[in-house]
C-alpha cells in the first residue's frame, strides 16, 4: 500500500465529527472496508469450528460411526484456527497500517502547516497547546483507527456471526441468550462515561501533584533559604493524599461495574446453559448442537462488556481529531504567489510612502510613515521601547500585512512579490537570535538552500569573529549547538546569526543592534563584523545605542508609531530637536564619570 | 524533556535483580493483610473460572446424557450461586488491588519527598529536575503496578492455569499430559513476542519524544524558519522522523497482531491432538462428550493467563529498571546535615567569619583558596566580579547549603557546623537572581516569609518593599494569582515580591543576588529603596550588577579567582585605580546609555 499522496488533509473539515473521520479515510477507505470483512471472517472461522465440534460430537463421538474422518476433523479444527487467526492478523495489521499512515501523513501536514501559519497567529498561539494537538491528539486519531474501531467491529461482528449461528441452531434458544446484552451494553457505556470523568479527575490532581513537586524541586534554594521543609512537606501531603482519595473513588466505580457485570452475563449463561440442556434433554436439539451453543455463546456476551469502554475512547478520540482539524482549519500564509520576482535579484531601493499599520483595529502602531532608501544606504531606526521600530521592520519581508499605504521594493509594492521571495532577499540578526540544537556548522549553514562547502563555512565564521571560538571547541564546528551541547553566550549567538545571514547573501538586512550585555572585547569584534556584513546591502538598524546610529544615510528617531525627527547624523545636529539632547546627554556621560571619579 | 527520555531508555536493565524485586514488593509489607486479601480473593476467582467448565461438563454427562432434569436444576443451581460469590470475590480483589496501588504510590511519593526536602543543595546542582519528576511520578506509578496489577495477573494465571490441570487430570489424565506439555511451549511463545513488542513499543516512544522535541523547537523558532525560509528543507528533514516513527510503531502494531493468532494456533493444535486421542478414550469409557468439551474449553481460553503472565514479565525488567534508579534517589547521602550534637541557637547578631575557607565542587578544580573575611553586625558587603569567579559559592556557603572542605565559618564567634540547620536558616532571609514564587496567590507568596504573619503584616512588609502600587492596580490585588512560577509577573514584580518575603522574614542576615536583567526605571527605585529598607541595621550580603547598590554598601569585596583582589569602600576602591575602577567605569558607561532611548520619549512627550 502505497503513501497516499494528492489528498488536501484540509479537505478533512468538517464541522460533523464522524464525516471528518470519513473524509480523512480518504484513499485508505478500501482497506479498512477489507480489514473490517476479513474481521467479520475471523468470527466466521470461530463459529465454523463450534459447528464442527457439534458435527464430531453428535457423528463420531455419540453417532460412533466414521472413526477414519476424526484424524480430518482435528486437522479442521487446526485448519479453521489457523484461517481465523490468519483473517484476525491480516484485519489487525491492515488497520493498523491504515493509521499508522494516516497518523504519519496528519503529522506531516500539520508539521508543515504550523511552519506555513502566519505571525499573527502564532503571536496569539501558546505552544504548549500547539504541541499537544500535533503530538497527543495526532496519537488519539491514530488508537481510533488502529485499536478502537477495529475492535468495536470486532466485538459487533463477533455478535452477529455467533448470533446467526445461533439462530441457524434453534432460534428460540438464541433470542433467550440475548436477553442481557442491551442491558449490559447501556451499563457499560453508562459506566465507562463515568469512568471516563472520574479518571479525568485523577488526572488533573496528577497534574496538580507534579506541579507542586516541579515547584518545589526548582525553588528549592527557597525552601531552604527560609527552613520551610515541613511546610513543603504539608502541602504535598495534601495533594499526595487528595491524589489517593481519588484514586479511591475512581477504583470504586470499577469495583461495582465488573462484578455487577459478572453476575448479569453469569446468570444470562447458566439461564441458557440450563434452558439448552432442557432442549437436548427432551430431544429439541441434539447434544452437539448443545456443546457447539455453550461454546459460541460466550463469544456473544462476554465481549459486551468492554463495547461501552471503546464507544466513549472512540467519542475522545473524535474530539482529538476535531481539535487538530481546528488547526488545520486556520489559512497558512500564501508563500508562492506574486506577479514579481525578478531572477536576478533586487537592488534593495525601498521606498515607504503613507504607511499606516495596526496589530488590533483602533491601536495603530505606526502611523503615516514615509521615507526612502536608496541601494546599498543605511537606515537607523532610533526610540523607545515600543516606538514602533520593531513593527516596522517586521513589515518588509511581509511577516504582517499593513493596511494603509504602500511599501515599493525597487518601485514595485512588496505585495507583488511572492514572500518567499521576498524573505530570500532579507536577512535577520535578531538581538537574541534562536539558534537551533544542530550542530554550529548546521545553524551556520542553516539559511541556504544549496549545499555549502566547508570553506565556505569556515569564511564565513571568519568574518563573522567566530571561527577561532569555534576551533577552541573540542568538537569544533559539529558542536551541539544548547541543552545537548554548548551554551554559547548572547554574543556568540548573535555572531552565528551574522555568519548565517553572512551565507544567505541578502540584498537587504535588518540589524537589530544591542551588544549591551556583552564585555568589551567581544563588542569589538561584532561591531568589525556587522561592519562587514553591512556593506552593500541596504541596511536597517534597530538601534539601542547612539554610536550605532552616526554612521547611517538616514536616522529616523520614532515615538509612538510616528517619526518625530529625520536626516542625517550631520543634519539632526543641526536643530534642536530630540537627537540633539539624546546626543549631548550621550556625551556628557563622559564628564559625568570625570565628575564622579573626581568626586572621591 | 526528549533527553531525558533518552537517557531512561539507554539506563534499561535488562539482568533480573532479585533483590531488587524483593525491595519492590517490601513496599507493600506494611500493608500486607491488603496484599493477602486481594491474593485470596484472585485466588478465589481463578478457582471458581476453572470449576465453572468442570460444572459444565458435568452439566452435559449428568444432565443431558443421564436425561436427569433434577441433577440438571441442582447443577444450574450451584452455578447461578457460585456466580453471584465469584462476583463478590472480583469486587475484592479489585478493590483491594487497586486501593492498595494507589496507596502504594502515596507512600513511595511521601518518602522520596521527605528525602528530597532533606538532601543538600549540592544533590540539585547536579541532578536535573525532569530526571527527579520521572523518578516520583512514572517510576513509582510503574512500581505500584508492579506489585499490585502484576502480581495479582501472575498469580491469577498460575492459579487459573494450576486449577484447570488439576481439573483435566480428574478428567482424564492422559489427555491432561497433553496439555501439560502445552503450556510451557505456549508461555515461550508468549514471552517472545511480548519482549519483541515492548522492544519496538520502546523504540515508538523515543521517536515520539523526538517528533515532540521537533515540534517544540520549530513552533519556538517559526520565525526564523521563517526569515530564512527553510519551510521546505525542514519539512523534509521532519518527514525523516516521521517515518522512523511509523516504522517503529507500524513494526509493534504488526507484530502485536500476529501474536494472538500465533498464541492461538498452538493451542487449536492441542485440541486437534486432543480430538484425535479423544476418540478412544470415550469408547474405553475414560472420556464423557461433557469431558471433551472441558478440555476443548480449558485450553481454549488458556490463553489469557499465558499472555497476562508474559506481559508481566516483560513488564517487569522496565519496573525492576524504574526501581534501581528510585532507589539510587532513595538511597542518596546527605550531605550538609546536623551534627550529633548540634544545637540550635535563639538569635542571632550577624556577626560573620570566615576563617581559611576552602571550597571545590570537584575536587581538582578549587573555587575559594584559604578565603578569610571577618564581617561585623549590621555591615552591608557587596560583592563583585566576573561570573565564575566564586562570589555565588561565597553565598551558599554562608547559607550552608555547602558546608567548607577545610577552614570554618563562624557566626557570633560559634563555629556553625554547631548550629542546627533548621535555625540558621530561619535566620536568613533571601532574594535570588531569578526570584522563584510558587503557585497561589500574592498573599501566600508573600506570607512565605512567615508563615504566621497576619494579613496586616504581609500588607505591611508589601508595603516596605514598595511593591504595594502594582498590587492594588491588580483585579484581586493581594489575592491574584501569580501562575506557574509567578509567570503572569514581570521580573521587577517579582523581585519586589521577594523582597517582601524576605522582609517579613525579619532575618538577622540579608542576602541578595541582584539581578542583571533590566528593569524599567521606576520598579528599580522601588527594589532600591526595599533594599535600603531590609539591610538597615542587618548583616546584608549582596551580590551586586548595579553601581548605586555597589556604592551604598559598606564594604565593597572584588572577588577574582576565588580570593579578594580588593576590598574596601567605593571611595577607597576608586583612587586604587584598579579592577574595581575598570568594572566601575564600564558599568557607569553602560547603565546611563540604556537609560538614554527612554529618555528620548520623555523629550517628544514634552
Amino acid at each position: 500500500m502505497a503513501v497516499v499522496t494528492g489528498f488536501d488533509l484540509k479537505g478533512a473539515v468538517s464541522d460533523n465529527r464522524v464525516a471528518s473521520i470519513w473524509k480523512l479515510a480518504t484513499g485508505y477507505r478500501n482497506v479498512y472496508a477489507w480489514a473490517t470483512f476479513a474481521m467479520g471472517l475471523a468470527a466466521v472461522f470461530k463459529a465454523l469450528t463450534y459447528l464442527l465440534l457439534r458435527y464430531f460430537v453428535d457423528n463420531v463421538l455419540i453417532g460412533g460411526q466414521l472413526t477414519q474422518t476424526v484424524f480430518i476433523i482435528a486437522l479442521g479444527f487446526v485448519g479453521l484456527a489457523l484461517l481465523e487467526g490468519s483473517f484476525t492478523f491480516f484485519s489487525r495489521s491492515s488497520a493498523a497500517r491504515v493509521a499508522e499512515n494516516l497518523a504519519r501523513n496528519l503529522r506531516d501536514y500539520v508539521y508543515d502547516h504550523l511552519m506555513r501559519l502566519t505571525y499573527t497567529y502564532h503571536d496569539k498561539s501558546q505552544t504548549g497547546e500547539l504541541i499537544q494537538r500535533s503530538t497527543s491528539d495526532v496519537d488519539a486519531v491514530r488508537r481510533f483507527f488502529s485499536d478502537q474501531a477495529i475492535m468495536a467491529g470486532r466485538i459487533v461482528l463477533l455478535f452477529v456471526v455467533n448470533f446467526i449461528a445461533l439462530v441457524y441452531l434453534y432460534w428460540p434458544l438464541a433470542l433467550a441468550s440475548v436477553v442481557v446484552v442491551p442491558i449490559v451494553v447501556v451499563l457499560s457505556v453508562y459506566f465507562f462515561g463515568r469512568v471516563s470523568d472520574a479518571y479525568e479527575h485523577f488526572q488533573d490532581q496528577e497534574a496538580v501533584l507534579s506541579t507542586t513537586l516541579q515547584e518545589n524541586l526548582s525553588g528549592i534554594r527557597v525552601v531552604k533559604a527560609f527552613a520551610r521543609h515541613d511546610y513543603e512537606t504539608d502541602k504535598f501531603e495534601g495533594d499526595n493524599w487528595e491524589q489517593f482519595e481519588r484514586g479511591k473513588r475512581l477504583l470504586s466505580l470499577h469495583s461495582v461495574f465488573w462484578p455487577i457485570s459478572d453476575i448479569l452475563c453469569g446468570i444470562q449463561l447458566v439461564g441458557g446453559f440450563f434452558l439448552g440442556a432442557l432442549l437436548a434433554i427432551n430431544g429439541t436439539i441434539t447434544v452437539g448442537t448443545y456443546l457447539a451453543y455453550a461454546g459460541m455463546v460466550i463469544w456473544l456476551i462476554w465481549p459486551m462488556r468492554n463495547l461501552g469502554r471503546l464507544i466513549v475512547d472512540m467519542s475522545v478520540g473524535l474530539v482529538s481529531l476535531q481539535r487538530v482539524l481546528d488547526l488545520i482549519r486556520v489559512d497558512k500564509e500564501d508563500l508562492e504567489t506574486g506577479s514579481h520576482a525578478p531572477a536576478e535579484g533586487v537592488a534593495g531601493g525601498i521606498r515607504v510612502e503613507n504607511l499606516t499599520f495596526w496589530y488590533e483595529e483602533g491601536h495603530p502602531v505606526l502611523q503615516d510613515i514615509s521615507f526612502e532608501v536608496k541601494p546599498g544606504e543605511v537606515v537607523a531606526l532610533l526610540g523607545s521601547t515600543g516606538s514602533g521600530k520593531s513593527s516596522l521592520v517586521n513589515l518588509l519581508p511581509r511577516f504582517y500585512d499593513y493596511q494603509e499605504g504602500h511599501i515599493y521594493l525597487d518601485g514595485v509594492e512588496i505585495t507583488e512579490y511572492p514572500r518567499h521571495y521576498l524573505r530570500k532577499q532579507i536577512g535577520i540578526v535578531e538581538q537574541e537570535p534562536f539558534l537551533f540544537s544542530r550542530t554550529i556548522r548546521e545553524n551556520i549553514a542553516f539559511g541556504v538552500g544549496r549545499h555549502v562547502t566547508d570553506e565556505e563555512v569556515h569564511a564565513a565564521a571568519r568574518a563573522a569573529a567566530l571561527h577561532d571560538v569555534i576551533e577552541s571547541f573540542p568538537e569544533g564546528y559539529n558542536t551541539l549547538v544548547g541543552e545537548r551541547g554548548v551554551t554559547l553566550s548572547g554574543g556568540q549567538k548573535q555572531r552565528v546569526a551574522v555568519a548565517r545571514t553572512l551565507l544567505k547573501d541578502p540584498r537587504i538586512l535588518i540589524l537589530d543592534d544591542a551588544t549591551s550585555s556583552v564585555d568589551t572585547e567581544t563588542e569589538s569584534a561584532i561591531r568589525e563584523a556587522l561592519g562587514r556584513l553591512m556593506e552593500q546591502r541596504t541596511t536597517f538598524i534597530i538601534a539601542h545605542r547612539i554610536q550605532s546610529v552616526m554612521i547611517a544615510d538616514l536616522i529616523l528617531v520614532m515615538d509612538k508609531g510616528r517619526i518625530v525627527q529625520r536626516g542625517t547624523h550631520d543634519e539632526l545636529m543641526q536643530v534642536d530637536g530630540i537627537y540633539r539632547r539624546i546626543y549631548s546627554m550621550q556625551a556628557r556621560i563622559e564628564t559625568d564619570l570625570e565628575k564622579e571619579l573626581q568626586g572621591v | 524533556m526528549s533527553d531525558e527520555y533518552e537517557f531512561e531508555e539507554e539506563e534499561f536493565n535488562t539482568e533480573f535483580n532479585g533483590r531488587t524485586v524483593w525491595r519492590i514488593l517490601s513496599q507493600t509489607f506494611p500493608h500486607w493483610p491488603w496484599v493477602v486479601g486481594f491474593l485470596v480473593c484472585i485466588t478465589v476467582v481463578a478457582g471458581m473460572d476453572s470449576y465453572f467448565t468442570f460444572l459444565s461438563a458435568r452439566i452435559i454427562d449428568e444432565g443431558i446424557l443421564a436425561q436427569d432434569v433434577p441433577r440438571l436444576t441442582q447443577l444450574s443451581m450451584t452455578y447461578g450461586i457460585l456466580t453471584v460469590l465469584q462476583a463478590g470475590a472480583v469486587f475484592g480483589f479489585i478493590y483491594l488491588a487497586g486501593v492498595l496501588g494507589h496507596r502504594v504510590r502515596y507512600d513511595m511519593r511521601k518518602k522520596l519527598f521527605a528525602k528530597l526536602q532533606d538532601l543538600s543543595l549540592s544533590y540539585f546542582d547536579r541532578t536535573p529536575v525532569g530526571w527527579i519528576m520521572s523518578r516520583v511520578t512514572s517510576d513509582v506509578d510503574r512500581m505500584a503496578e508492579l506489585v499490585t496489577w502484576g502480581l495479582l495477573d501472575v498469580t491469577w494465571g498460575l492459579m487459573n492455569i494450576g486449577t484447570a490441570l488439576v481439573f483435566m487430570a480428574i478428567i482424564n489424565l492422559q489427555l491432561a499430559l497433553i496439555v501439560f506439555a502445552m503450556v510451557p511451549i505456549l508461555f515461550v511463545v508468549a514471552l517472545f513476542f511480548r519482549r519483541r513488542i515492548i522492544r519496538q513499543f520502546r523504540q515508538a516512544r523515543k521517536m515520539n519524544s523526538k517528533i515532540t522535541g521537533a515540534f517544540n523547537e520549530n513552533i519556538t523558532g517559526v520565525r526564523v524558519i521563517k526569515a530564512l525560509t527553510r519551510e521546505e528543507r525542514n519539512l523534509e528533514e521532519f518527514k525523516g522522523l516521521s517515518s522512523q516513527m511509523y516504522d517503529a510503531s507500524f513494526k509493534a502494531a504488526w507484530l502485536s497482531a500476529l501474536f494472538l493468532p500465533s498464541v492461538q494456533f498452538v493451542s487449536s493444535v492441542t485440541i486437534g491432538v486432543i480430538v484425535l486421542f479423544s476418540v478412544g478414550q470415550v469408547e474405553i469409557g475414560g472420556l464423557t462428550v461433557g469431558g471433551l468439551q472441558a478440555f476443548v474449553s480449558y485450553v481454549t481460553f488458556m490463553l489469557w493467563p499465558i499472555q497476562e503472565m508474559a506481559r508481566v514479565f516483560a513488564e517487569m525488567q522496565l519496573a525492576i529498571a524504574s526501581a534501581e534508579r528510585t532507589f539510587s534517589l532513595m538511597d542518596s547521602v546527605v550531605e550538609v546535615k546536623d551534627k550529633p550534637d548540634a544545637h540550635p541557637v535563639e538569635a542571632i547578631k550577624g556577626e560573620i567569619v570566615f576563617d581559611n575557607v576552602v571550597f571545590y565542587y570537584e575536587e581538582d578544580k578549587p573555587v575559594l583558596r584559604d578565603f578569610n573575611l571577618t564581617v561585623q553586625s549590621g555591615e552591608t558587603i557587596a560583592l563583585v566580579g566576573p561570573t565564575g569567579a566564586g562570589k555565588s559559592t561565597i553565598i551558599n556557603l554562608l547559607c550552608r547549603f555547602y558546608e567548607p572542605k577545610k577552614g570554618r565559618i563562624l557566626i557570633d564567634g560559634v563555629d556553625y557546623t554547631d548550629m542546627t540547620l533548621h535555625s540558621i536558616h530561619s535566620r536568613i532571609g533571601m532574594v535570588l537572581q531569578t526570584p522563584h514564587l510558587f503557585s497561589g496567590t500574592i498573599r501566600e507568596n508573600i506570607r512565605y516569609g512567615r508563615l504566621d504573619a497576619t494579613d496586616e503584616q504581609v500588607e505591611q512588609a508589601a508595603a516596605v518593599a514598595g511593591a504595594t502600587e502594582f498590587i492594588m492596580a491588580l483585579d484581586k490585588g493581594f489575592d491574584e494569582q501569580v501562575g506557574e512560577g509567578g509567570v503572569l509577573l514581570s521580573v521587577g514584580q517579582k523581585q519586589l515580591l521577594s523582597l517582601a518575603r524576605a522582609i517579613l522574614a525579619d532575618p538577622a542576615i540579608f542576602i541578595m543576588d541582584e539581578a542583571t536583567s533590566s528593569v524599567d526605571t521606576l520598579t528599580e527605585a522601588l527594589i532600591q529603596r526595599g533594599m535600603d529598607e531590609i539591610m538597615r541595621d542587618r548583616t546584608s550580603f549582596v551580590i551586586a550588577h548595579r553601581l548605586s547598590t555597589i556604592k551604598r554598601a559598606d564594604r565593597i569585596l572584588v572577588i577574582d579567582a576565588g580570593q579578594i583582589a580588593e576590598m574596601g569602600t567605593h571611595a577607597e576602591l576608586i583612587r586604587q585605580q584598579g579592577h574595581y575602577y575598570n568594572l566601575y567605569t564600564k558599568q557607569f558607561r553602560t547603565e546611563r546609555e540604556r537609560t538614554l532611548l527612554d529618555t528620548a520619549g520623555d523629550f517628544a512627550a514634552r
